[in-house]
């Protein structure tokens, strides 16, 4: 959604959004509030030059709490796309790898670069080229590379996700021409790495012929859901979140064929990434699947739901120690709720999250939520 | 020198090779290589790094981004 001037002016210096602003609680010179205010006098000032820009998560629980709907975290990016122009650019996590790896599968059409893909998927299951369903798997099968050094394992989630949809009589699409959604691009203000990703992604689901296309993603999921459609009008597929098509799947079918036995986990929580929760609203589908799982003891942090705090860093970029304080925080919420698991359903809370288990002396145990369930299920 | 100079499959393909090496052995090597009047073809770029630990894997991904077909760290 592109925000206008008219919008930003609406802005009744309240600062709720600063109030909220997980950031601004670490960095004290970090404000929402007067960012909006400073951009209303110079619209094209000081805030084309600052840091602040990018430290911003644009986790949205700014923008959920606004008493008159000023979407900040799109201010944020509409800013940066200008701010990239004026050469001021963010420090990038990992070496920039990540940001590397999408620009070289935008190339992919002019430069002949072949992705390997689904190598993961012929080891465990059933998958085809054409078909109904399209299960987006997303950047995982990199992370999975790149986050071996903090044994985070990303495919777990793809491989058990696949393995449900095969036991529920899916053989979903995985193609080799996916890409990157550009979720990171859009929101670092690369619109034209976005565009060509998106394009792309579009051209190898209308190959595949699918109709429904499954995310496990939150990130892919969002950015499908509110600006693909933004940008290149209504698609002619479904997006659903796998979370939401599990939760119908298993809870209609008989429940002879899916035994779901105990879990051997005491107690969990549950991380809400913002971008499945504030940015699309679904809060309660996950909670409700982890709850198919008899004996499971589903505490509450005390920041849940529109509440919930980030996992500490958006976009691959930013990394500091505001992200680590933010996330050892979150660890030690968990603790106080009880809980000795955290289910998160995003593979960036996963890798951050666990990042942080190892710089702080803790328990806690990081699992994706489609592990979990496959545990559970007895189908690992 | 000439194109017959270049590294070349049997296919015509010829690659751009980027090496990275590190100061104090193997572009100390190529630079002796140079002082001794050895040629190297051309399509390959040597690029000098103090240290090999300098070399991060985005190093990699950024030579295949603008255009390497294969990279050689050396060091
Ligand atoms: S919450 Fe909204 S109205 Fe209040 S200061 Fe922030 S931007 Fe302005
Ligand atoms: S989007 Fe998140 S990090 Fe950015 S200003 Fe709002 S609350 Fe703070």
């Amino acid at each position: 959604m592109q925000l206008t001037k008219q919008q930003v002016n609406y802005c009744m210096e309240c600062g709720v959004c600063t109030g909220s602003c997980p950031i601004s609680q670490e960095l004290p010179d970090f404000s929402p509030r007067q960012m909006i205010k400073k951009t209303i006098d110079q619209p094209e000032g000081e805030i084309l030059h600052s840091s602040d820009l990018w430290a911003c998560l644009t986790c949205s629980r700014c923008s959920d709490r606004c008493p008159v709907e000023i979407d900040f975290p799109e201010f944020i990016r509409s800013y940066r796309i200008k701010a990239i122009k004026a050469e001021n650019l963010p420090r990038l996590s990992h070496n920039g790898m990540l940001q590397s790896i999408s620009a070289i599968q935008a190339q992919r059409s002019n430069k002949g670069t072949q992705q390997n893909r689904t190598a993961w998927a012929e080891e465990v299951g059933k998958f085809s080229d054409k078909g109904e369903y399209f299960y987006f798997v997303g950047c995982l099968p990199y992370f999975d590379v790149i986050f071996q050094y903090l044994n985070v394992p990303s495919l777990e989630s793809a491989k058990n996700i696949l393995k449900i949809l095969n036991k529920i009589g899916i053989e979903p699409v995985i193609s080799n021409n996916e890409c990157c959604c550009g979720h990171d691009a859009y929101w670092s203000g690369d619109e034209a790495l976005f565009q060509k990703l998106a394009e792309q992604n579009i051209e190898a689901i209308k190959a595949s012929g699918a109709k429904k296309i499954l995310f496990n993603c939150p990130e892919g999921y969002n950015i499908f859901k509110e600006v693909y459609t933004e940008y290149f009008g209504k698609l002619d597929f479904e997006i659903i979140h796998v979370a939401d098509f599990l939760l119908q799947k298993l809870s209609e079918s008989d429940t002879e064929s899916f035994e779901f036995n105990p879990c051997s986990n005491n107690s969990v929580t549950y991380q809400d990434p913002c971008r499945l929760g504030r940015r699309s609203g679904i809060y309660e589908e996950p909670r409700k699947l982890i709850n198919l799982v008899p004996k499971t003891s589903l505490k509450e942090m005390e920041h849940n739901r529109e509440n919930a705090i980030c996992c500490g860093t958006t976009a691959w970029m930013e990394c500091s120690n505001c992200s680590k304080v933010m996330q050892v925080k979150r660890l030690k919420e968990a603790k106080q709720a009880g809980a000795d698991t955290i289910i998160t359903a995003c593979p960036k809370c996963q890798i951050h999250l666990t990042c942080a288990t190892t710089t702080f002396d803790t328990e806690i145990k990081i699992i994706d939520l489609y592990s979990y369930l496959a545990e559970s299920m007895n189908i690992k | 020198m000439t194109e017959q100079n270049n590294l070349e499959f049997n296919s015509g393909f010829s690659p751009k090779i980027v090496t990275i090496a590190c100061n104090w052995c193997s572009y100390s090597a190529a630079d002796l290589a140079g002082v001794s009047r050895f040629q190297y073809p051309p399509n390959m770029k040597i690029i000098k790094v103090m240290c090999s630990g300098r070399v991060n894997p985005n190093f990699i991904l950024k030579a295949f981004q603008k255009g390497a077909d294969g990279v050689l760290i050396s060091g």
